[in-house]
């Protein structure tokens, strides 16, 4: 049915909120991004014709370095979290015993709740150089205060950050293949490793496709993360910007950086789950 | 041969499966313990002896209290405009079928997709183009915007279980089509909105990157309190909060489970209900 006309009053409020709170914002911020920078002064020059010197300057390889160690990061840590994250998955999705089901999805959903700082802090507490874990450090042939370990730390952080997220959403996908595959394959006499790899993982595919879009958009314009694990060694994109702001009070800067975390973003979630979808149509898309 | 595949196979599966619960329990029980650590600094796990001394140093520190009282007011607030304004509009989107939309509800739920310092910076931009130079209403701003697509996808995924007939017998036994949303539908919808602004309030109460932006020196959030904190001197009042943060989320999962029902939360696909 077609919305009547007084119905579009809905929509009155969460409009006004999206369009003053959202859309508003973000246009202030490209207009801000195209600002020129005096430096010692603070924010852009309102009265000076507008520029793309702020965008150029991050072509720089100096920046484009931060923008190479995020995606990097970024990249390791969603894949690390899709083979950490299935198996849990097949289990919450598959065990016939209720109890066990239960015991994950409160797992994963406390962690959800679970303040991001008190898990960082736990983290620091854990893998630091007081911690039970710091033996770790001694694998990658470093001790657990050197710099090094410090990036080490940043990818524990995110993977404890998106792992229960990614973990979740592959519950969904895995429980949208039918059961009675991986039976009838059995059946056939395909042992169940035989099974699994074989019949659930390439139905499951577009479900961790969307997962990995999902944790590495988490991952890359994550900023908690790096600021309180990076101890500075390792700084990603979105540090950068808020170092822009908060230190030398160079806005238009740290408005372009912004304009272009905001571009990936939407380009990997809406842009790639489009290809997604377009490849598998039965897949969905982003939730 | 199918024997020794599946041993191995099924040894590789558990050893995955445990390291990444393990992964996310052992920091979380670590911090707890540390968090009674009798020693004055922060010494090597485990502590020799326990006692209750940082969760005393926690009561004096002004800073966390302060914090944690700005937390609930712009969680809880921000929490209840979300969840009429994202109500109203999912109302509308499940109700009505035109031209555009899907575009419409992808535009409701893209601030979800917003890196959250983009959120925090632009409404500091917005802020300092109107003249607001409050943190508390900054902070309010910010935690609308990010809260608004959880309630609105929540309500809109608790509004497409319900058959619509339901209304049509409402208004066929008289109710105007209002009364019927509001009798009918919402006590329907009730458990789905509610464990939506759950979710929301959760992530007002947890955000930092869009509060450290937004806060003042006089108004600022627990978390960003608490990052402070964690910055300048490494002390175990942070891991005394963090106890007391695993106690509080473990007791709401336990009300969360009550409630709807951790099944629920998550639901069982197609394939079994």
């Amino acid at each position: 049915m077609r919305p009547t006309p007084a119905a579009w009053l809905l929509l009155v409020p969460g409009g006004l909120l999206l369009g003053g709170l959202m859309v508003a914002p973000l246009g202030l911020l490209a207009l801000e991004s195209l600002r020129e920078f005096v430096g010692g002064r603070v924010g852009g020059q309102a009265d000076r014709p507008l520029t793309l010197a702020n965008y150029a300057e991050l072509l720089n390889p100096a920046y484009a370095l931060y923008f190479w160690e995020t995606f990097r990061i970024g990249a390791l840590v969603s894949l690390l979290a899709l083979i950490f994250a299935f198996p849990i998955a097949y289990v919450a999705a598959r065990t016939p015993r209720r109890g066990l089901r239960k015991g994950i999805l409160g797992l994963l959903i406390a962690m959800l709740f679970l303040s991001v700082v008190a898990r960082l802090y736990a983290i620091l507490m854990a893998y630091g150089p007081t911690g039970p874990l710091k033996g770790i450090a001694q694998l990658f042939g470093t001790s657990a205060s050197s710099a090094a370990f410090a990036e080490v730390q940043v990818m524990v952080g995110l993977l404890h950050f998106v792992l229960p997220i990614v973990a979740l959403t592959l519950i969904g996908t895995v429980q949208n293949i039918n059961p009675r595959l991986e039976e009838a394959a059995m059946a056939l006499g395909a042992p169940r490793w035989r099974a699994v790899t074989g019949v659930v993982l390439p139905l499951a595919v577009p479900g961790l496709l969307s997962a990995f879009l999902i944790a590495f958009a988490m991952c890359i314009s994550n900023f908690v993360v790096p600021l309180i694990l990076g101890r500075g060694v390792v700084l990603f994109v979105s540090n950068l910007m808020y170092i822009r702001f908060s230190e030398i009070a160079n806005f238009p800067s740290g408005a372009a950086i912004g304009i272009i975390m905001l571009v990936l973003s939407f380009g990997i979630v809406f842009g790639l789950t489009a290809v997604i979808r377009r490849l598998w149509p039965a897949a969905g898309g982003v939730r | 041969m199918k024997r020794l595949g599946d041993v191995v196979a099924s040894v590789l599966f558990v050893l995955l499966f445990g390291t990444a619960v393990l992964f996310l329990v052992i920091p979380l029980a670590v911090s707890v313990v540390m968090s009674f650590d009798a020693r004055e600094y922060i010494g090597p796990f485990p502590p020799p002896s326990l006692s209750l001394h940082w969760y005393e140093a926690l009561w004096e520190n002004t800073a966390y209290l302060d914090g944690l009282w700005v937390s609930l007011q712009i969680g809880l607030l921000a929490t209840g405009v979300s969840v009429v304004a994202g109500g109203m509009a999912a109302v509308f989107l499940d109700r009505f079928r035109f031209p555009g939309r899907d575009a419409l509800e992808t535009l409701f739920l893209s601030p979800k997709f917003v890196p959250t310092v983009v959120v925090g910076f632009s409404i500091l931009a917005l802020c300092a183009t109107l003249g607001v130079r409050d943190g508390w209403w900054r902070l309010l701003f910010g935690h609308i915007i990010i809260t608004l697509p959880f309630t609105l996808r929540a309500t809109l995924a608790a509004l497409v279980g319900i058959r619509r007939s339901l209304v049509e017998a409402a208004m066929i036994l008289g109710a105007s089509e209002f009364r019927a949303y509001l009798d009918v539908v919402m006590p329907l919808a009730r458990t789905g909105i509610l464990s939506g602004a759950l979710f929301a309030f959760v992530l007002s109460f947890d955000e930092v990157a869009v509060s450290l932006f937004l806060s003042d020196p006089f108004t600022t959030t627990l978390p960003v309190a608490l990052v402070a904190e964690m910055r300048a001197n490494l002390n175990l009042t942070i891991a005394a909060v963090s106890a007391l943060f695993v106690g509080l989320t473990a007791v709401a999962i336990l009300v969360l489970d009550r409630l709807v029902g951790l099944d629920r939360v998550i639901g069982y696909g197609i394939y079994r209900s």
